[in-house]
């Protein structure tokens, strides 16, 4: 590996830091596609997050279309 | 180590990936708009008249203006919802595409992303589809949700790292390595495919409705593969995010 340049990369030539960051953005937006149930809101505003399901209506016909378990 | 190693652009590879995850998802989003929708608003139409005739809800214009609302909400968070969910499968998408373009059978990215793309449809999505599919609102039971969550995504887990599995396996094997692959993944899959449990709901509103829904549900899923592979090929052969450096210059 190139000694000059300070990016960890894998053996294909691929920076780690780039699949770490599409790994986290892969889980994140399939939790909120998939399985939220106002957990995410309810950082912000609380327990009424979990009343209001901003996040699940929001997502919730995409839910049903993409084939995630739903209602 | 050879002497000419491939470094990525970091920031060149992010943008094409997530970008091409966006546009395939507002893809998705706007299919499931067009084809989906219909069997969403006849399924919901079912549940209403059940919460009317259980006395759950009372069928005064306030709850139809409460209904129209929340059914905008919903319908115009589906291209958003699209985005969301391109991005995040776009850039799963993007990390195997990275990890294996090299392997990839195919004169030019494009072809290889199709490639790819491909397998991953039938490994991550139409397999586990075929065990778990997908069912329109009013079939499921609020209080089995958790547990239709973990077996379907255990399912697409499985499967996933089965098929990398069987991947990994086969370049023991230099000689029919293919096959070994395909035939070891076919036997490890249809093992699982039986061993897991069965969706416990029952589905209580007609067929018609149920294999239409799923049926479009299909094809807009579908949609998203064959865009986001399209879409990567073609940025990726053109702006080329591997760069050659010779670390004998
Ligand atoms: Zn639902």
């Amino acid at each position: 590996m190139s000694e000059s340049r300070q990016i960890s990369v894998s053996k294909k030539g691929v920076p780690t830091i780039a699949i770490l960051a599409l790994g986290v953005i892969f889980a994140a937006g399939l939790f909120v596609v998939g399985f939220d149930q106002g957990h995410i809101f309810s950082l912000v505003y609380g327990e009424q997050a979990f009343d209001d399901l901003f996040i699940h209506e929001l997502t919730h016909d995409m839910r049903h279309a993409a084939g995630f378990p739903c209602h | 180590m050879p002497l000419g190693v491939n470094i990525m652009k970091t920031s060149l590879f992010l943008v094409i990936v997530l970008l091409s995850g966006a546009i395939a998802g507002a893809v998705h989003g706007g299919v499931n708009l067009a084809i989906v929708e219909p069997y969403l608003d006849t399924a919901i139409g079912i549940e209403n008249q059940n919460l009317f005739a259980s006395g759950e809800e009372e069928d005064t214009p306030e709850f139809w203006i409460e209904y129209d609302g929340y059914r905008t909400w919903q319908k115009g968070g589906q291209v958003l919802a699209g985005v969301i969910l391109g991005i995040s499968i776009g850039a799963l998408f993007g990390i195997v595409f990275a990890l294996s373009r090299q392997s990839l059978p195919g004169s030019n990215n494009v072809k290889k992303a199709l490639i790819l793309a491909g397998i991953m449809w039938l490994t991550i999505y139409f397999i586990p589809f075929l065990k778990y599919p997908a069912n329109p609102p009013t079939v499921g039971d609020t209080e089995t949700v958790v547990l239709r969550g973990i077996l379907y995504l255990s399912f697409i887990a499985i499967s996933g790292f089965g098929a990398m599995g069987f991947y990994k396996l086969s370049k023991k094997f230099e000689r029919k390595a293919k096959l070994v692959s395909i035939i070891g993944y076919a036997a490890f899959i249809t093992a699982v495919f039986l061993a897991m449990p069965e969706n416990p709901d029952e589905i209580s509103v007609s067929t018609n409705l149920v294999e239409g829904f799923r049926t479009a549900s299909v094809l807009g899923v579908s949609s998203f593969w064959i865009v986001v592979a399209i879409m990567l090929g073609l940025l990726w052969d053109k702006l080329k995010p591997e760069q050659e450096i010779t670390s004998s210059r």
